[in-house]
């Protein structure tokens, strides 16, 4: 327990839930597995998402690929919330004043920002846009954005332990 | 520009994998140390097991493994119960003054690797 961690904090990290984690011998590490498997699935659907509004597979339409493959991200971005929340709760006050765990929430909220400013142009672009037809210069920046967002939320995510 | 985005694409998954488990980044391995002394508290949790032994200078906190590699390399519980001695060598932290990450723990004559 950090005492200088806010009041709430601690009293997550020593409630009842919080030592059901600790004391669990599974329960840690299968949050921990979970965390980085719904990592793939979010990282895939980031991915095949913004390659695309970036350019690459042009042959196929862009909402053939975007729509699915942003619904893949939003799934895995679900679990890896729940499970993060898992994660975080066991250890809430030392976590929460960690340098590179406070990076990593604001780059996720600005990444959650990024998503929900481009969503209503970019769907309007998705239901006229065809192949081949290069997309608007501010899709493809958010997609830039995106792509390079999510990469330092996920390299924060694994220093955690290293600062 | 296809290949710079087909390794842009792939740089969240790569950066996810390259790192193992927690690290020994905060502890300072060029200055091995061996705590000796009565366990005073334990909490055999995750992430990690922690006991505090009152060492003849100090009572230090001492970092050990998770649980389920405690007990897969033989140091359930009872092993490092309070009131045993033990004898752990391993590594002061960079960050906190009178915390250490043991690399093996020696209770009742029986020495443990925990990393």
């Amino acid at each position: 327990m950090l005492a200088e961690a806010p009041q709430v904090l601690i009293a997550l990290e020593q409630s009842a839930l919080g030592a059901a984690i600790r004391q669990s011998t599974w329960a840690y590490p299968a949050a921990n597995v979970g965390h980085i498997v719904a990592l793939t699935l979010f990282a895939g659907g980031v991915a095949a998402m913004d390659a695309r509004l970036l350019g690459a597979f042009a042959a196929t339409p862009p909402a053939a690929i975007v729509r699915p493959a942003r619904r893949l991200a939003m799934l895995g971005l679900l679990l890896m919330a729940m499970t993060g929340s898992v994660l975080f709760t066991a250890e809430a006050s030392h976590v929460a004043m960690n340098p590179v765990f406070q990076i990593k929430a604001a780059l996720i909220a600005l990444g959650v920002l990024n998503a929900l400013l481009v969503a209503r142009p970019l769907d309007a672009v998705l239901d006229q846009a065809a192949a081949f037809e290069p997309l608007p210069a501010r899709i493809r920046l958010a997609a830039l954005a995106s792509l390079l967002i999510w990469t330092s939320v996920a390299a924060c995510g694994r220093l955690i332990a290293y600062f | 520009m296809r290949k710079i985005l087909g390794v842009l694409a792939l740089l969240p998954i790569a950066s996810a994998g390259v790192l193992a488990h927690h690290g020994w980044g905060s502890y300072d391995a060029s200055k091995p140390i061996t705590v000796v002394g009565p366990i005073q508290t334990l909490k055999y949790e995750n992430p990690h097991a922690l006991i505090t032994v009152k060492a003849p200078d100090k009572v230090w906190t001492v970092t050990l493994a998770p649980v389920s590699r405690m007990q897969s390399r033989g140091a359930p519980a009872e092993l490092v119960a309070v009131g045993k001695t033990v004898s752990a060598y391993g590594y002061p932290s960079t960050v906190e003054t009178d915390e250490m990450r043991a690399e093996r723990i020696t209770v009742d004559g029986k020495t443990v690797e925990l990393r």
